[in-house]
């Protein structure tokens, strides 16, 4: 069948479709349980069509999930063709490799049929609360130490919730009843997508996505290849240090550029490590893809058209291809160098498009313990550094980037968890210099209220003054960040123990300036001295 | 005696006056005098009163919105402001909740602070979460930063310490030091403004508040002088956010509860107006000239939400804004309106705003200067405006200005010019019901349980379209629908919300406590209606509590029972809370413990004048029916008989397609609908079930 959409039936079914995944995120968020997934968002919701190619994806998705989610279909279908799908089917799995890279991410899929014939899938993903196994640490050596791993199953049989599947789930986690609540959450919203498509269809009298599919995916990779095509041809090069582990970790990347496609090469990156800091290929992927995207062209749609003109290749066992049974909890703390990387790369030939590097990964501090009265107690707090300045502005003090979670309230925190924060603010003179200038990072001062000592373990990354956010266009690097503890400075890949009256100090670095620093203009200069971010010494 | 009602807009300034023995009302509409608001207000007085041969000894209540306040945020036009936090964090304003508004953007705007760092101060003290004072205020510390803030300039300033929802105490020292030794500086205390836990956003509406202080003011002043000026005794009372009244000196104390006046006085009277043809759950739609709101009515009542965006730096972006603690009608803002520019994108898409051609140089038929073609341009060659009575006949449309703008389009996209312009027509419609979709679903309601009532120039053009696509059935058109909105401020009962943050778990609560708490917000509140209304105003209170099952991050708002409180409370309260969270989640936890975040009080008190009962004019003498127009439906065209609505009496019954002109707007009628006119004056469209 080949139908031929006019601009404006094709805009009508296109903006029909965004609207019905940003129904069922809506709803999704309405009715989850867990603070991960309604207060940092950390969750997405795809429409594919029949073959598990991304048709649409909800606004205020992450970006990692797009594309992995579709991808965690085509494992589906792989392992439950076409013909084993009954409607009311719902596909799940959390496995590392096949899914989005940890364990806490559950993945979702339910077919939706019309007439008998399999027409798509909604497919979500949501940040379980916990999946069982430790605290969320990079100490980790294998995922076996993670949790609980989902492999790829029907959760639901022709709307029949497999019970001992929930018994399992509930037996192996800290939080049973956020985390049901959630998976329910994101089953609503499955089942929001396929009502509201087969309505779709049955209003403009359509038989299938197939034709639709084509112009969605057609025009996006065209628009995509077109904002490619205006990049020079050339292979262009960034090589980027982390803290990694007693060692630093070296990620390599040659960016080929050819033509309207884009190539990622990872060749001659560190290999994986025992600890839970590796990226599976997806999660590579996904973060190359969101980078080129939000260089190139942040306003194409989101969908498999726009991915096929940007393909990736990591050596199989490095720390960007890990391989089972390698630990990935935290590979954010790898995984969120991906996206500056690129732009480093990039900086060459479109120097106006990029920024300098982020003040990221995203940190975090997690603690456990028991209170005064014996109860358990545990929490995860999120902070983020300083954003990268641009050829025309300088660096936000303090964003997230390029995860989008935010930090919780001062009192939030402190009505819940045994800490007295003594202070949150900027950190002085941590922006890169530059005509335009790095965002500066935060510093926050914990100090344990508990009668007895609590487990602390951290997200915190570029710590290590080679790892700094680098400047760009002769701008400076970003002040790396730093860990203390009493005020001495502390290994943050490992986990420490916080008595009484002791504070734990978590300063997040800055990003990186642009541009010459002599050229920065005198009356913003004069104002960031006024304003106290930027000393006289540091000019 | 009269009433009289004064909405400042950004173009114009509207006036109404009511009658209260007859019912009548007469509406004037005034250009807005920007540099110096109360002129053209009472120029617009002076020029109502001539027309209606009355004066200002028979006016005993004067009610007032006004859009000053948050142009002045959005134009950051404010005074200078200065800000004292606890020791250590004088940053929160600045850091805000770290996330992007848009992902993809690398070089993304974000909104900057009202407060720069320099003028941001500490004081050396603490209280710990439940108010306890753990480092005493130190008076020599706040004394030093007043000094310092005073020396550079600083006019109002906004007090926000950490935990101070919990215990003003530290805050009331400070501002009692300051005062002394600074007499002429004003003053916020977030204790007052926003009492509520997470510091970012209770600094931030704190901040907002001091930022517009010194202007509200300075312009209440004037106002009110003014007034008295030309003779008016009566009180003037002012417009808040969420649908109430208060006096003047309440609006100058706490100015950031005004900043959607206007359109809640456009939700109440939709609300109103909705009663009357017997819908108490409404979708109430306004299109203008560059943007459509959508507000709900659910049971009689428009939805009052607790959460504001001010100042937004993308205009239709959530997030995009700076986050106010205030209580306020419940309403999108969406990106289309008569002037919305439609273009092709970068996919070759027909996309229709949110860029507009405004009213300069307007839509490319207004003949000024525009040349790209617009949703009006759309609507005029699709046949459903008259290019000789446009707007009342103040304008005169060009077809073939509009047939250019239009024809580069279709030719670009390989289509006619006819189909291009349903096309137009189309697009915009799916824009604004895909936002109605989510945002509806978003408050846990289903579109098709609601009446669409339209009000706007354009809201009654798009109306029956719009609702087709939202499943709804129902169409409301008020008569004028262009004044609907100013008469609302007529409608409006006093009003005062009050919120405490007590956080503490249901089972075990000492119930006397709370409801001596609940008591205390009720006495503030009633003691601000007492000094609105006079003593004997009936009062009507209700008291609600922002709920959650313990471990959650986001609380759901409850109503709950009157007092006074006792142990037998806990039941009512718990069954109230699962009963809500089971209707907007569907399903809720098997066994979880509910702790309470903060309590709520609304107050509200109406006098016996407060009632209003508008006439609606017998239909003029006369054929109703003044000729036909082709008007194309989708992809077909038809002969749509053009009627003068001052002329349809009540009980007629329109068929469609039909078009129905009156002096501000025109109101389509598709194929296959029916239209009634009733006596109350709606004329409501019944659209072919499509459920």
């Amino acid at each position: 069948m080949t139908i031929k959409f006019d601009p404006v039936t094709l805009e009508l079914l296109w903006t029909r479709l965004v609207s019905i995944v940003d129904e069922a995120a809506a709803a999704l968020l309405r009715t989850s349980f867990s603070v991960i997934v309604r207060e940092s968002h950390d969750f997405a919701c795809v429409l594919t069509d029949a073959r598990g190619h991304s048709l649409v994806q909800a606004t205020d998705g992450v970006p990692s999930f797009l594309c992995t989610v579709p991808r965690t279909i085509g494992h589906f279908l792989a392992e439950f063709p076409p013909e084993t799908l009954r409607e009311g089917d719902i596909l799940i799995t959390n496995d590392i490799w096949l899914g989005t890279g940890h364990l806490p991410d559950i993945t979702v899929a339910k077919p939706i049929f019309l007439n008998g014939k399999l027409l798509a899938f909604a497919g979500s993903v949501a940040h379980a609360p916990d999946i069982g196994g430790r605290i969320r640490t990079a100490e980790s050596r294998e995922v076996y130490e993670e949790g609980l791993q989902i492999p790829i199953m029907k959760v639901v049989r022709e709307g029949t919730i497999d019970d001992t599947f929930v018994r399992f789930l509930r037996k192996n986690t800290r939080v049973p009843d956020q985390v049901m609540g959630d998976l329910y959450a994101q089953f609503t919203a499955l089942d929001l997508m396929e009502r509201r498509l087969r309505a779709l269809l049955g209003e403009h009298g359509l038989e299938d996505l197939v034709a639709l599919a084509d112009e969605i995916h057609g025009r996006s990779e065209a628009a995509t290849r077109k904002a490619i095509r205006a990049v020079p041809d050339g292979i262009y090069h960034a090589d980027v240090v982390t803290d990694g582990l007693e060692q630093p970790i070296r990620l390599k990347l040659a960016l080929h550029k050819q033509g309207d496609s884009i190539m990622a090469d990872y060749a001659g990156t560190d290999p994986q490590v025992p600890r839970g800091i590796n990226v599976c290929l997806a999660y590579t992927l996904a973060y190359t893809a969101f980078a080129v995207k939000a260089a190139l062209c942040p306003e194409v749609p989101n969908n498999e058209g726009a991915f096929r003109p940007i393909t990736v290749s990591a050596p199989v066992g490095c720390i960007l291809n890990s391989t089972p049974p390698f630990a990935g909890a935290n590979r954010a703390l790898t995984g969120h160098f991906i996206p500056p990387m690129i732009l480093q790369a990039l900086a060459d030939a479109i120097p106006d498009k990029v920024i300098a590097g982020v003040g990221s990964p995203l940190w975090s501090l997690n603690f456990a313990g028991v209170r005064a009265d014996g109860s358990p107690i545990a929490n995860q707090f999120f902070m983020n550094g300083g954003y990268g300045a641009g050829a025309a502005h300088d660096g936000a003090n303090v964003l997230s980037w390029p995860s989008n979670v935010s930090a919780a309230p001062v009192e939030m925190i402190e009505q819940g968890a045994p800490f007295r924060i003594r202070h949150r603010r900027l950190r002085v003179d941590t922006g890169g210099t530059g005509e335009h200038r790095g965002g500066t990072g935060q510093e926050w001062a914990f100090e344990s209220r508990n009668p007895t000592p609590v487990a602390i373990t951290f997200m915190a990354e570029r710590t290590r003054q080679e790892a700094a956010a680098p400047g760009l266009a002769g701008g400076g690097a970003g002040t790396p960040g730093a860990v203390l503890i009493d005020g001495t400075v502390v290994d943050p890949k490992r986990q420490h123990i916080l008595n009484p009256g002791s504070t734990v100090e978590l300063r997040t670095p800055g990003g990186g300036g642009y541009g010459d620093p002599a050229q920065r203009d005198a009356a913003l200069a004069a104002q960031d001295i006024e304003d106290g971010l930027v000393t006289e010494t540091k000019l | 005696m009269s009433a009289l009602a004064i909405d400042i807009g950004g173009t114009f300034t509207d006036i109404v006056l009511y009658d209260d023995a007859t019912g009548r009302f007469a509406a004037h509409k005034e250009l807005t005098t920007p540099s110096d608001p109360a002129r053209g207000v009472v120029a617009g007085i002076a020029h109502l009163f001539a027309a209606e041969n009355t004066d200002a000894a028979q006016v005993d209540r004067v009610v007032h919105a006004t859009t000053l306040f948050t142009n002045a945020l959005i134009e950051r036009r404010g005074a200078v402001t200065g800000l004292l936090t606890t020791q250590g964090f004088r940053d929160t304003l600045e850091i805000g909740h770290e996330r992007k508004y848009e992902l993809y953007d690398l070089h993304l705007p974000l909104p900057q602070p009202l407060v720069r760092r320099a003028l941001r101060q500490e004081a050396l003290e603490r209280l710990a979460p439940d108010g306890t004072v753990e480092i005493p205020l130190d008076a020599a510390s706040v004394l030093a930063a007043a000094d310092a803030l005073v020396a550079q300039g600083v006019e109002s300033l906004a007090i926000c310490f950490l935990h101070a929802y919990a215990n003003p105490a530290h805050e009331r020292e400070a501002a009692r030091l300051i005062a002394q030794r600074h007499p002429g500086l004003i003053l916020s205390l977030s204790c007052d403004v926003s009492p509520q836990i997470r510091e970012f956003d209770r600094s931030s509406t704190t901040v907002a508040n001091a930022y517009v202080k010194p202007l509200a003011e300075k312009y209440l002043n004037r106002l009110s002088g003014d007034l008295a000026g030309i003779g008016i005794a009566a009180p003037l009372f002012m417009m808040l956010s969420n649908g109430g009244l208060t006096h003047v000196d309440e609006a100058k104390r706490v100015p950031v509860q005004l900043l959607e006046s206007g359109p809640a006085a456009g939700a109440l009277s939709a609300a109103f107006f909705g009663a009357r043809s017997g819908k108490r759950d409404l979708l109430a739609f306004d299109l203008g000239g560059t943007t459509a709101k959508l507000a709900l009515v659910h049971g009689g009542e428009p939805l009052v939400v607790h959460k504001f965006e001010a100042g937004r730096e993308r205009r239709f972006t959530a997030g995009s804004g700076l986050p106010l603690n205030i209580s306020t009608i419940e309403l999108i803002e969406i990106g289309a309106g008569g002037g919305s520019i439609a273009a092709h994108d970068a996919l070759g898409l027909l996309k229709v705003g949110p860029r507009s051609a405004s009213s300069v140089p307007g839509p490319a038929c207004y003949g000024r200067g525009g040349t790209e073609p617009t949703v009006t341009d759309g609507n005029l060659l699709l046949g459903y405006l008259d290019a000789e009575t446009f707007a009342g006949g103040t304008m005169k449309l060009s077809t073939e200005a509009a047939e250019t703008a239009v024809g580069g389009l279709a030719a670009q996209a390989g289509l006619d010019v006819p189909r291009t312009a349903a096309g137009i027509h189309a697009v915009v419609n799916e824009t604004m019901a895909a936002a109605a979709r989510v945002h509806v679903a978003e408050q846990g309601h289903d579109p098709r349980d609601f009446a669409l009532l339209v009000t706007g120039g354009g809201g009654p053009l798009h109306g029956c379209e719009l609702a087709r696509r939202l499943g709804i059935s129902q169409v409301i058109c008020p008569p004028g629908a262009g004044v609907a909105s100013a008469l609302g401020l007529l409608l409006a009962p006093a009003r005062v919300d009050r919120v405490a943050t007590v956080t503490r778990r249901l089972d075990g609560l000492d119930w006397a406590a709370l409801d001596a708490e609940y008591a205390e917000l009720e006495a503030q509140a009633r003691a601000v209606i007492g000094a609105t209304l006079g003593a004997g105003a009936a009062l009507s209170i209700r008291r609600a509590a922002d709920l959650r099952f313990v471990g959650q991050g986001y609380e759901l708002i409850t109503e709950l029972p009157a007092g006074p409180y006792g142990p037998g409370t806990e039941a009512g309260i718990r069954e109230a809370f699962q009963a809500g969270y089971e209707r907007v989640f569907s399903r809720r936890p098997a066994v979880a413990a509910i702790e309470i975040i903060n309590i709520r009080v609304s107050v509200t008190g109406s006098t016996a004048e407060g009632t209003l009962d508008p006439e609606v004019p017998v239909a003029a003498e006369g054929q109703a029916a003044t000729g036909a127009r082709q008007a194309r439906f989708g992809d077909s065209p038809f002969s749509a008989p053009v009627l003068d609505r001052r002329r349809l009496a009540a009980g007629s019954e329109v068929i469609g397609p039909a078009i129905i002109e009156e002096a501000m707007s025109t109101l389509l009628i598709p194929p296959g609908a029916r239209a009634m006119v009733e006596a109350g004056g709606n004329i409501v469209i019944h659209l072919p079930e499509t459920r």
